[in-house]
């Protein structure tokens, strides 16, 4: 008796209904309406996203924006070298990457104020400070509420999992979370958890197991009535869609790449979740998003840093050049982010510490002109120089390339609508 | 936010568009009595007023605002006078004022003082009300953190002095213009008379203008001396059941102040409905009816929000009250309300429904095939309440509350600080106390006052989730009194009466926690520092600690932390209770009494606050033994209602008239798989066989657990547990290793076949474990072709099997 219905539901009885309605609920539908910021959502030049997260905090003076000239404690232990952009230089492990410079915009004035983890890793995936009272939507959750599936494909996909809380529906509905694949693409025998048929069961015998769980539920269904009963039957037929679609299952098996591509992108974590990360945006996938290795490296950088950061250079050079070989670059937006950047000097145990001040996020194709450094660090990369970028001017951007206006509102719950980036500009500068 | 203020531009359009017409009452109601608000008037100062109202209550239990219809005299007109169901001061002395409808009589006492004395315009008690009302510091206007069109104000006004510093002396001259006062920018953004984002919000001449306006002439003085603070605001009417449509109630609030005297704050106090489908409020303070339900409404004044409760029916609805049998007290409230609702509740459940329903709430399982026979068999009419004890004697029902309480405690192991031996340890220790059926307060009061070592004495683990003060107090707030106080943090809480001094009164409790390394690379020792405090955020003075809606204890030469779990865990603190009752009852029922059980608020009432209190009493009279409570709720009518709704209670979610489907939790429904495949499952740091419930770490878990929303007890919510259904969840149950693999392995079929049962038994049996019931004929109609199969007949019954498993039935308790 007391369900409140939100504003939303009001509106779609309303047009729904068509009939009945009074002058007065009229008015009120158009406050209603008018109050309630909307845009319309549209197909914006870039059609998916691949969203690279790299957890724990990249340092950007031994990656995106070293500082040859800094005295030694600030420019760390490695060297750095030149670009496809004239003048342009990058960190020495960054051979690959150096080369398709011409076709990414690297952010070097990326700024917020959050120093803690979990604090930064919320501002990267939602666009949005962390609040006490308000758990917000990550973009991947919010562009599964805007746009429908494609090809029976999962509109937001996670490799391997979920990383975090923060890349969750927030305040949206559960039907928005990403599909997880709970499995990791660079194992031996990677297969997506339960996409396919268990061992012994035939199509047929699959058929015959569906007309069983029909008639099961026929009973149960036609006698009770609730939502979460009915979202149970919609995700069980989105599932059988996907089983039964061999282009969508065929979507997540890495094995119908060439043996030559798969070398090139490498076959580590890097290189087969970039891989397959491209796979699934060039089937249909809106949002796929993925993490490599621990940044968090408060010791001995230069070490770590040869550990990890040639796979990530391998695979993210080999995924922009295929992705641009194939034609897909421009609808294709890849997104390269870090909670924050660390510290200019080299600390007491040869690693640097965290730093949200200044840092660096690389954006590349789906309408961003390529080629170009944008915004800039001052001498010891410890603050923005020129054109910082704002956490929410950063968001902004992407759901802009996406095709999504982000000061439209959301309804959280209690009514409250929410924009979906608060106070965001897009930075027309970096589009094409 | 924004909702209230469309609210207020529908009324007004409402309005326009139709002539409202009051509603007669139909001749047959039976009038029963008639209520004045307020009961008393004091009339201080020249400018002083109070408005009245009168409700009348039908037999029927309908009510009517009648002030308009009643017959009012004043003893002694010299004294005051009467305008519009308002009395102002007119001479000092005291007076009566009578009151009549149809024959049934009132009188209101009227003192009257200082009826010629102004009383000083104040900055805090008039101009802030006025921005309180206006919606002026509300967050998405001048109250954002960063202002808006640069001009800020404190979000709800929670610091007044920089609100003062920031209109008189920002931009100084701009905002206030004290030669002609009329033409101020405060005043001309609100008149309408320049351009305002927020648009027109007060007409020159009005009372709101008045008052701004009497301030700026008054050379915009900040308030010398103590102002007195408001003790307590009134709504009025209490409650009320309005009949059909359009029918309105006018609202009355009365402030109390700390010098004594009372203020008719009406049209200072924000108002908003938290059903506006059922009935919405203006901000002139009239309700009115739309459809069918229940609405709170909310009056805001200063730091108070305070509710009533209407009930809004069908018009001329033809109801007679069913005659129910009552199992108990909760049958008793919750028939009452049922009863104001005009709703009849659904029939009881079936034994098959009930004893599934029973099995899973009680023990987290399902019945054996022995014993659902044994239960169906059973011809004793009091058998239920007897499983009901059989249930909740089982070391099963421990297990279930373990693992709630481990939950709230937050039981994981956390890098660098709680190590795989001190979360064991903390587990133990919390499950020796339930196992033994320690009353809860005790529990919570050792836990709450804990020092000493993390191996030693593991209750201390409860501080090395985390080490931040204030985090530590919300979490104890929202884990053991239901409330969510983070909002003060950083400004007054909007939608409760908690203060930013509350809340950092409460964190002061926690400041004094000292942390070392133990002995044990792997031990912490928590105790006493006896020295640090905790400083509020607007002018960072030192707090003295304070328990959150009581008094300030003597700390005299005590652990902070071990006065405060004495109140805590006592009928002192009445959250206590009640929250833990709610938790209980949410537990059953899916939804609290107050829902979410965690998120108490002045705006989140109960639905049904007189059930709540009486469960918390009773919880506190058997002396927290909350087994004694599980029985009364499971042994309720209530609780044994059937899912099945009639009209009456059909679009009812929230008064317990029928029971609703709830998906069964990770760890049950994986336990639940197991035990019918006849297999086992091997869990880190358990025998092989054990099952999910009782894994004791949070980081402990199984695709299948994380996939079906299993907590990792990473915070306090409540929302952790999830059993919200998704993709991989259905893809898992059809695909996955755990059902295929389950039924493969546990040969249930294949025994059976060979021990010669016929495939209709093994059909039935199939049915009873997964589903405790038979299948109907019409089930064994359609599944003919596979029990008469003469090829591949194991496979066939496994596919039977197998879609059981998949069920909606299966998933949900029912």
């Amino acid at each position: 008796m007391a369900n409140r219905r939100s504003r939303r539901d009001f509106l779609q009885v309303g047009f729904a209904g068509g009939i009945g309605l009074s002058l007065a609920d009229f008015f009120r539908i158009k406050e209603a309406q008018a109050d309630l910021k909307d845009y319309k959502t549209v197909e914006g030049t870039a059609k998916s996203v691949i969203f690279i997260y790299l957890p724990g905090g990249m340092a950007h003076q031994e990656t995106f924006d070293p500082k040859p000239y800094a005295p030694v404690e600030y420019r760390g232990p490695l060297n750095s070298i030149e670009t496809s952009i004239p003048g342009v230089r990058f960190g020495e492990l960054l051979k690959n990457t150096a080369k398709v410079a011409d076709k990414i915009a690297i952010c070097r004035s990326m700024t917020h104020g959050e120093a803690a983890h979990e604090r930064g890793t919320h501002n990267m995936f939602t666009g949005y400070r962390p609040s006490p009272a308000l758990l917000f939507p990550s973009m991947g959750s919010v562009i599964t509420h805007e746009y429908e599936p494609r090809n029976n494909l999962p509109q937001y996909v996670c490799i391997p999992n979920q990383p975090n809380v923060f890349a969750g529906t927030g305040y949206l509905s559960s039907s928005f979370a990403p599909f997880s694949l709970g499995a990791d693409p660079a194992q031996k025998g990677f297969k997506v958890r339960d996409l396919n048929l268990p061992n012994g069961v035939t199509n047929e015998r699959s058929t015959r197991r569906r007309s069983i769980l029909e008639a099961v539920n026929n009973h149960f269904v036609t006698k009770e009535k609730s939502d979460s009963l009915d979202a149970v039957d919609t995700f069980y037929k989105r599932a059988y869609s996907m089983i039964s679609s061999q282009k969508a299952r065929e979507a997540f098996d890495l094995e119908k790449e060439p043996a030559k591509l798969r070398d090139e992108y490498g076959r580590g974590t890097a290189g087969a979740r970039m891989l397959l990360a491209r796979r699934l945006c060039e089937a249909g996938a809106r949002f796929v998003t993925l993490t490599y290795g621990g940044w968090d490296m408060h010791d001995n950088i230069a070490g770590s840093m040869k550990r990890q950061l040639p796979p990530f250079d391998q695979a993210f050079a080999a995924l922009i050049r295929d992705l641009s070989q194939r034609g897909l670059l421009d609808s294709t937006l890849v997104c390269v982010a870090s909670e924050f950047g660390r510290t200019a000097k080299i600390n007491a145990t040869a690693g640097r510490d965290h730093w949200p001040k200044v840092f660096s996020v690389i954006l590349a194709g789906g309408g961003i002109k390529g080629g170009q450094v944008y915004g800039s660090s001052n001498s010891t990369a410890s603050e923005p120089e020129e054109d910082a970028l704002t956490v929410q001017d950063w968001a902004s951007t992407i759901y802009h390339c996406i095709g999504i206006n982000s000061d439209k509102e959301l309804l959280a719950p209690g009514d409250r609508p929410i924009e979906i980036v608060k106070g965001g500009k897009v930075r027309k500068e970096l589009l094409a | 936010m924004r909702l209230e203020k469309l609210m207020i531009k529908c009324i007004a359009i409402i309005l326009l568009v139709h002539t409202v017409n009051v509603p007669a009452i139909a001749a047959t109601q039976v009038l029963e009595r008639i209520e004045v608000y307020p009961k008393a008037v004091q009339l201080k100062t020249k400018r002083d007023r109070q408005s009245f109202i009168v409700q009348a209550t039908f037999k029927s239990g309908i009510t009517q605002d009648i002030t308009k219809d009643v017959k009012v005299s004043v003893v002694d007109s010299k004294l005051t006078r009467l305008d519009n169901f308002t009395l102002y001061p007119v001479a000092d002395g005291k007076t009566e004022m009578h009151l009549e409808y149809q024959g049934k009589k009132l009188t209101v006492p009227i003192t009257v003082a200082e009826a010629g004395a102004e009383k000083p315009i104040s900055f805090k008690m008039d101009i802030m009300s006025v921005f309180m009302k206006k919606g002026c510091n509300m967050g998405s206007c001048h109250g954002a953190s960063s202002g808006k069109d640069g001009f800020r104000l404190s979000i709800f006004g929670f610091d007044p002095d920089t609100d003062y510093q920031t209109i008189t002396r920002q931009l100084s001259t701009r905002r206030v213009n004290l030669a002609i006062p009329e033409e101020s920018l405060m005043v001309q953004k609100c008149d309408g008379s320049v351009a305002h984002t927020g648009g027109q919000q007060f007409k020159k001449g009005d009372e709101y203008y008045n008052i701004i306006v009497r301030w700026l002439q008054a050379g915009t003085p900040k308030d010398p001396g103590e102002v007195p603070t408001v003790t307590k605001v009134e709504l009025s009417p209490p409650n009320g059941v309005m009949d059909g449509e359009k029918v309105q109630q006018k609202m009355n609030v009365l402030a109390y102040y700390s010098d004594g005297t009372t203020r008719d704050v009406t049209s200072l106090s924000y108002f908003s409905s938290n059903n506006d489908n059922s009935a919405i409020v203006s901000q002139e303070g009239v309700i009115e009816s739309k459809n069918r339900g229940e609405a709170f409404i909310m009056a805001r004044f200063d730091i108070h929000t305070v509710g009533s409760h209407f009930v809004i029916l069908p018009k001329d609805l033809k109801y007679t009250e069913p005659k129910l049998p009552e199992n108990n007290y909760i049958d008793t409230f919750i028939h009452a309300k049922l009863k104001k609702l005009r709703i009849i509740p659904s029939e009881l459940c079936t034994d098959e429904e009930f004893l599934r329903r029973v099995y899973l709430d009680i023990a987290g399982l399902l019945p054996t095939v022995e014993e659902y026979h044994q239960f169906m068999n059973d011809p004793t009419p009091d058998k239920r309440e007897k499983l009901v004890d059989d249930l909740l004697n089982r070391k099963e029902f421990v297990e279930i509350w373990v693992m709630k309480w481990a939950e709230l405690l937050q039981i994981r192991t956390v890098a660098n600080r709680v190590t795989y031996k001190s979360m064991t340890r903390y587990y133990n220790w919390l499950r020796t106390r339930v196992e033994n059926n320690m009353p809860i307060d005790k529990m919570v009061q050792e836990l709450i006052s804990s020092q000493g070592g993390t191996f030693a004495n593991a209750a201390t683990n409860y501080y090395e989730n985390g080490a931040d003060t204030l985090k530590t107090a919300e979490n104890v707030a929202q884990v053991f009194m239901g409330m969510r106080i983070q909002c003060a943090q950083c400004h007054n809480h909007p939608f409760d009466k908690w203060t930013m001094d509350d809340y950092y009164g409460f964190a002061a409790f926690f400041s004094q926690i000292g942390r070392k390394q133990g002995e044990d690379p792997r031990e912490k020792i928590i105790y006493n520092k006896g020295s640090g405090e905790v400083r509020h955020i607007v002018g960072k003075h030192v707090m003295t600690p304070k328990f959150l809606g009581a008094e300030v204890p003597d700390l005299k030469g005590r652990d902070r932390r071990a006065v405060l779990a004495e109140w805590l865990a006592s009928p002192k603190n009445p959250y206590f209770a009640q929250n833990l009752s709610n938790i209980v009852w949410a537990h059953f029922f899916g939804k609290g009494i107050i829902n979410d059980v965690d998120d108490v608020r002045v705006s989140n009432p109960a639905v049904n606050p007189e059930l709540l209190h009486e469960l918390s009493k009773r919880l506190t009279e058997y002396n927290y033994d909350f087994k004694k409570l599980v029985r009364d709720i499971c042994t309720s009518r209530t609780y044994q209602l059937s899912t099945k709704m009639n009209k009456t209670n059909e679009s009812d979610t929230r008064n317990f008239s029928h029971a609703t489907l709830r998906r069964v939790r990770s760890e049950v429904l994986l336990d639940g798989i197991t035990a019918i495949t006849q297999t086992r499952n091997k869990f880190q740091g358990l025998p092989l066989g054990s099952r999910a419930v009782q894994i004791a770490n949070g980081n402990t878990s199984t695709y299948f657990l994380t996939t079906f929303g299993r907590a990792k007890r990473e915070t306090v919510c409540a929302c952790e547990v999830s059993i919200e259904p998704n993709l991989s969840q259905a893809l898992h149950l059809m695909n996955g290793d755990i059902v295929n693999k389950k039924i493969k392995d546990g040969k249930l079929i294949a025994t059976r076949l060979k021990e010669g049962v016929s495939p209709v038994e093994i059909f039935e049996e199939l049915y009873i474990l997964s589903l405790s019931r038979r299948p109907t004929a019409k089930e064994l109609g359609t599944m003919i072709d596979i029990l008469a199969a003469k090829e591949k007949q194991q496979e066939q019954l496994e596919d039977v099997f197998w879609a059981l498993l998949n069920s909606r039935e299966f998933l949900f308790n029912h």
